[in-house]
């Protein structure tokens, strides 16, 4: 009796890790380990269950960087699930490249579908005019400070890099580290360069690279930009051993007012929640680089996360109803309540639900901006982003020369095929 | 004669039924991925698309690779400082717990081993708060000792990330070899002391003369332990400073893993990884036959 049990368990357990039949959906994401992100998933996921009773999900969820080695193995196995979260860019491109995923245009064209996302987030899911994924939520970097720690010294918020830089002068006087930064996992720092590179050369350079035009290129700019990174570092703003602290540890200098500045992403926001007492977030753009030949309004801003289907799925009605659920206006609205954080669903960033300093950067900076930059990190390549990663480390702790470091980035974005 | 036959047979049939799950497990998984990964290694593969056969370009790229080389540099370092920090620091103060201060032995060996029984991500985590340059206790002992001209940022300077690692690395993994020699240490028998003793030995000619000769086969284990786990060491490096800042830190198992999982070059990571694994044996056999040549351990 005992065996037979194990053995219908066991058959059981085979099924199930049989393909899903009609009806049936694989569902990976990773939206996990962090409360607001695990908030949200259920909401979508309870509400789902209620519209959707038909369709039953077999959801694995994973946080975030364990989540990316997870899909990728899944992807390299052959075994996709049907309906998963991935993120934009090079990650991305890498399955479409390998024919791994299927192609939305259709699906979008139909019932204003395509038509409820702003066109420069899908325009960032989609590789040769054709559409592999939708974009869910958008980051976009400005600096951060405190409004009381300026208001109590008196220091005025910087509209020009020149300024900028007096103002870091002055507050490092202070015995203040100007600029918090926490640069181990390397990200943290590719804002000041991508910045730079926006003001001085303009927007869409490393886009170039990655849609192959032949006239991409950093040009001298790219070094100009990071000479300026280096002497940043090399002047004292940045904190001692940046290179090995965490973003968490540089956020720890900011709250505690140790650390008069950040640029970050609006993830800043959730981050600054549990400020000490009289903390009050304020944020301005990336000043103006006078000389600069690109539009100085820009501002730096990407897709953050994305949902696809997998070119596999047997089931791709129930798919596409799933993502269509999932960035409906009622779903990405509560996402912004509930994460603080732009979603690429037109008009879902309301005040109410993001609050005053998202939607004032939603409403204002981002509307006015000349062009929204995408991440370069996430644009390019993985093998160039690690190239990027590593050459930044080195031009901050003055081992890679700027002109180096340019020519090692340029060459891995050219080397990609 | 056939039936002695017959009673061998269905025993070695037996043995080999009693040994198939080990032999199972083994194939599944030592032998596949081991054969899979020198197989991986003749392709360029980003995980997504169809795999590229390269035959040995991955080899030939890896031999001009000098991030890679450096990184196996590091490696033996990290092996060096165990044979020293770990294997012979281990022996010393295993003779003194078990000689010198044996009514402590119990309480100090507790102490030792507690690096041993917290996993090394929380010990990874740990340091590097102990680290941090505005908050960390490193820094703030220099303070107190009124050398603020020693303070820095540990994991982040390219200078110091490398040091920093290792030393971690020492206490980490200390307390296992002081386990494991104190068990060696006092088995040696107590006559052989009272003989030294006799003829006015001190305590640095018996450790020398007495107890590293009668625990050689110990010593040799260890230091075998102590140099495949320094060529394979991976979690310490990741969490404290992940190879960086530029490679400073960078161990093969760390670059592997940027490799596979940040650059997504299967390929190129199995070949780190299979030409890893061959270094290591090849270390490992060298070590045990130069160790087996000199007799240490009184019997060969």
């Amino acid at each position: 009796m005992g065996l037979k049990r194990l053995l219908i368990a066991g058959a059981a357990m085979v099924l199930t890790a049989l393909p899903a039949a009609a009806g049936e959906l694989s569902f990976w994401h990773a939206y996990a380990g962090q409360q607001d992100k695990v908030d949200f998933i259920n909401f979508a996921l309870d509400e789902f269950a209620k519209a959707h009773p038909d369709i039953k999900l077999d959801v694995v969820a994973a946080e975030q960087s364990a989540y990316k080695a997870k899909l990728n193995t899944a992807m390299a196995s052959g075994n996709p699930p049907d309906v998963f979260y991935t993120l934009p860019g090079g990650f991305l491109n890498a399955f479409v490249n390998g024919g791994q995923m299927y192609a939305l245009d259709a699906d979008l064209a139909k019932d204003g579908w395509g038509a409820s996302f702003l066109e420069s987030a899908l325009a960032q899911t989609s590789k040769d005019g054709h559409a592999y994924a939708v974009p869910v939520d958008v980051d976009s970097v400005v600096f951060w400070y405190d409004k009381a720690l300026f208001a109590e010294n008196g220091w005025a918020v910087p509209s020009s890099y020149d300024e900028l830089l007096a103002l870091a002068e002055k507050i490092k006087g202070e015995g203040i580290v100007p600029f918090a930064l926490g640069n181990k996992d390397a990200w943290p720092a590719t804002f000041w360069f991508q910045y730079l590179e926006m003001r001085l050369k303009g927007s869409g350079v490393v886009s170039a690279f990655v849609n192959k035009d032949a006239k991409a290129a950093l040009g001298d700019e790219g070094t100009k930009a990071l000479e300026h990174v280096a002497a940043l570092s090399s002047k004292g703003y940045f904190p001692i051993g940046f290179n090995g602290m965490g973003d968490q540890e540089a956020n720890m200098l900011f709250l505690n007012g140790q650390a008069a500045m950040m640029l970050n992403g609006t993830w800043q926001i959730g981050a600054s929640a549990d400020a000490p007492e009289g903390f009050e977030l304020g944020y301005f753009a990336f000043p103006t680089v006078a000389g600069g030949a690109g539009d100085q309004s820009d501002v730096l801003a990407g897709v953050a996360a994305t949902f696809g289907i997998s070119e596999k799925a047997e089931n791709k009605a129930d798919a596409v109803t799933l993502l269509k659920f999932l960035t409906s206006s009622q779903v990405m609205t509560k996402y912004v309540e509930l994460r603080k954080t732009m979603v690429t669903v037109k008009d879902a960033t309301t005040e109410a639900a993001a609050g005053p300093v998202l939607f004032d950067i939603s409403s204002k900076l981002m509307a006015e901006a000349g062009h929204l930059d995408p991440f370069y990190d996430t644009a390019m390549p993985p093998a160039a982003t690690n190239i990027y990663y590593t050459s930044l480390q080195g031009v901050l702790d003055g081992s890679v020369p700027p002109a180096d470091a340019a020519k090692r980035l340029e060459d891995a974005l050219r080397a990609d095929k | 004669m056939s039936t002695s036959k017959g009673f061998a047979n269905s025993h070695n049939r037996a043995a080999f039924l009693f040994l198939s799950p080990a032999f199972l497990l083994l194939a599944a998984f030592v032998a596949y991925p081991v054969i899979y990964a020198g197989w991986l290694s003749l392709f360029r593969w980003d995980g997504a698309s169809a795999p590229v056969f390269e035959g040995a370009g991955n080899f030939v790229r890896l031999a001009g690779d000098p991030i890679f080389w450096r990184a196996l540099g590091r490696n033996l370092l990290v092996a060096l400082s165990a044979m020293v920090f770990q294997v012979f620091l281990a022996l010393c103060i295993a003779y003194c717990l078990v000689r010198i201060v044996p009514a402590f032995s119990r309480i100090l060996l507790f102490f030792y081993l507690v690096p041993v029984m917290v996993s090394e991500i929380c010990i990874g985590l740990l340091w590097r708060f102990m680290y941090n340059p505005y908050f960390g206790l490193v820094n703030a002992a220099f303070g107190a000792l009124g050398l603020d001209g020693l303070k820095r940022g540990w994991l982040g300077e390219s200078g110091t990330a490398f040091s920093a690692v290792v030393v971690v690395m020492s206490f980490t993994y200390l307390g296992l070899y002081v386990l494991l020699f104190v068990a060696a240490v006092r088995s040696v028998p107590e006559s052989v002391y009272e003989a030294a003793e006799i003829d006015g030995a001190g305590h640095f000619t018996k450790f020398f003369s007495i107890t590293i000769p009668m625990v050689g086969d110990a010593v040799r284990a260890n230091s075998l332990l102590a140099i495949i786990g320094s060529l394979k060491t991976f979690s310490l490096v990741f969490v404290l400073t992940n190879g960086g800042p530029n490679h400073a830190s960078e161990v093969v198992s760390t670059y592997l893993y940027k490799m596979g999982f940040g650059s997504f070059e299967m390929g190129y990571a199995a070949t780190i990884g299979f030409t890893q694994m061959m270094l290591t044996a090849i270390g490992a056999w060298l070590v045990f036959r130069y160790l087996k040549r000199t007799g240490v351990g009184g019997r060969t």
